[in-house]
């Protein structure tokens, strides 16, 4: 077969996909809301604290606000598209269908991810890089690479809960688990950055933190940037890491996130019997 | 040709549903954070600060509307009016019309914009692309003649420029309209056929 045979399968697993994953109005609802909560939630005030000070720390602190408003949007779509979508498809035979194209299976699998994860991301840091441009272009553009990491450290965590889901969701070839499990994964981690706050300031060690910023840097960079504003020294977290060490705790986290995603692929390719 | 029609139908709605959050973010009314209005004659050479903000952000915008008899020059400048506190008079702005002379000579880049009214009504708004300190400056450029002012200037806080928003809300609309009605008339048909 030559690769332009192969290519339109892939492109029908895609178009279907898509198709099943962006229902209408799914994705016109999605985008009214990654939108508005991109304006909402946008705060210049936050980045003005005494810790911040530099043109850099203002970039990451209007970056900030602007994805913590938008986040848990993009978090329920893929919470919706990976679990939901993938573990129906499984459910109803879709997937089955899909093995009899002439398609390897691991070609099956990039084309609902591409669909559940990458539809999504394109359609958040589209808005999102729109909303910077619109709001605030003479802050963000001479610091890109502050932004782009600090979208990099945000955007580790949700993709560490669809790989997990998205493994939970073969396993057990049902969604209604992997759904639950991404939801509790992601209150989990709220809860464990606030337990880690209180330990690391009455044992005045950032322990929990960097154990935390292994899975989620995004705790790394705040500190890189002078750590919670507006609160009193005694809470203060002993933990100032270098840009180096963040981009460490980052690379670490899509490390552990890629490993995931290697493991559902050759979950997916060669023990799932269906 | 139906896929590039559904592909540019849903980028058209979408579009669309982007444009209607842009126009509802427009729509949400500013915050007044601080207003001053006044009046009052300048003599030859002699300046009056009108407005000085710390930080001003892109979610700020002063506005500023003056009526002039005889002729004045307007600046907005990016500048943090220092506080000196003299025991007699408590504190006092340390800014005169020789530092003026010398940001127009020798620091021109402070300068974010200056306009002359002269026997008029003049009405501006500014809103900030980054965040910086903003000074209001009115000076009378006159060598002989006093100049009379009588000024509002006041800062209002959105969520977003509420002009920038709304323009692309306006282009955005009627263009993933365009790119919608195929695929819309598509499913009309399938619809109607079945």
């Amino acid at each position: 077969m030559t690769n332009m045979g192969k290519g339109k399968p892939f492109l029908e697993v895609l178009a279907s996909a898509i198709h099943e994953d962006f229902r209408f109005p799914f994705l016109e609802l999605f985008a009214f809301f990654y939108a508005l909560g991109t304006f909402v939630f946008a705060s210049f005030t936050v980045g003005l604290s005494s810790q911040i000070t530099t043109n850099e720390a203002i970039a990451y602190s209007v970056t900030n606000s602007l994805i913590s408003g938008s986040l848990i949007v993009f978090i329920l779509l893929i919470l919706k598209n990976v679990a939901y979508g993938l573990g129906n498809d499984l459910e109803k035979g879709i997937i089955q269908t899909y093995f009899s194209y002439p398609l390897r299976r691991r070609g099956i699998l990039t084309a609902k991810l591409l669909s559940a994860i990458g539809v999504s991301l394109l359609l958040f840091l589209g808005i999102q890089i729109s909303a910077l441009y619109i709001l605030a272009p003479d802050i963000v553009f001479p610091h890109l690479g502050t932004v782009i990491l600090t979208y990099a450290a945000s955007l580790s965590y949700p993709l560490l809960i669809s790989a997990i889901m998205l493994l939970l969701t073969l396993k057990l070839r049902r969604g209604g688990i992997g759904l639950v499990v991404g939801i509790v994964l992601y209150v989990a981690m709220n809860i464990a950055s606030g337990i880690a706050f209180f330990v690391a300031v009455s044992t005045k060690s950032p322990l929990a933190f960097q154990i935390l910023s292994v899975i989620s840097p995004t705790y790394a960079l705040q500190y890189h940037y002078g750590g919670l504003s507006g609160i009193s020294d005694i809470f203060s977290v002993p933990w100032i890491p270098t840009l180096s060490e963040t981009l460490l705790y980052t690379g670490a986290s899509y490390g552990i996130v890629a490993s995931l995603f290697i493991l559902a692929y050759v979950y997916f390719s060669r023990r799932l019997n269906l | 040709m139906k896929r590039w029609t559904t592909i540019l139908g849903r980028g058209g709605t979408t579009l669309i549903a982007i444009s209607l959050a842009l126009l509802l973010v427009s729509l949400i009314p500013t915050i007044q954070m601080f207003s001053t209005e006044g009046s009052g004659s300048l003599s030859p050479g002699g300046i009056r600060i009108l407005f000085s903000q710390q930080n001003l952000n892109p979610q700020q915008e002063v506005q500023i509307a003056v009526t002039v008899e005889g002729k004045l020059t307007v600046y907005l400048l990016e500048l943090n009016i220092e506080l000196e506190f003299n025991p007699e008079t408590g504190f006092v702005q340390r800014f005169n019309s020789t530092d003026l002379q010398q940001i127009l000579q020798e620091n021109r880049d402070l300068i974010i914009w200056e306009h002359e009214v002269e026997n008029g009504d003049y009405k501006r708004s500014y809103t900030p692309t980054r965040i910086l300190n903003a000074t209001l400056i009115v000076y009378n450029p006159s060598d002989s003649e006093n100049a009379y002012l009588d000024h509002s200037v006041s800062l209002q806080s959105s969520l977003a420029p509420g002009d920038k928003v709304r323009t692309i809300a306006y282009w955005a609309a009627p263009i993933g309209v365009i790119l919608a009605i195929p695929w819309l008339v598509n499913i009309w048909k399938e619809r109607k056929q079945s």
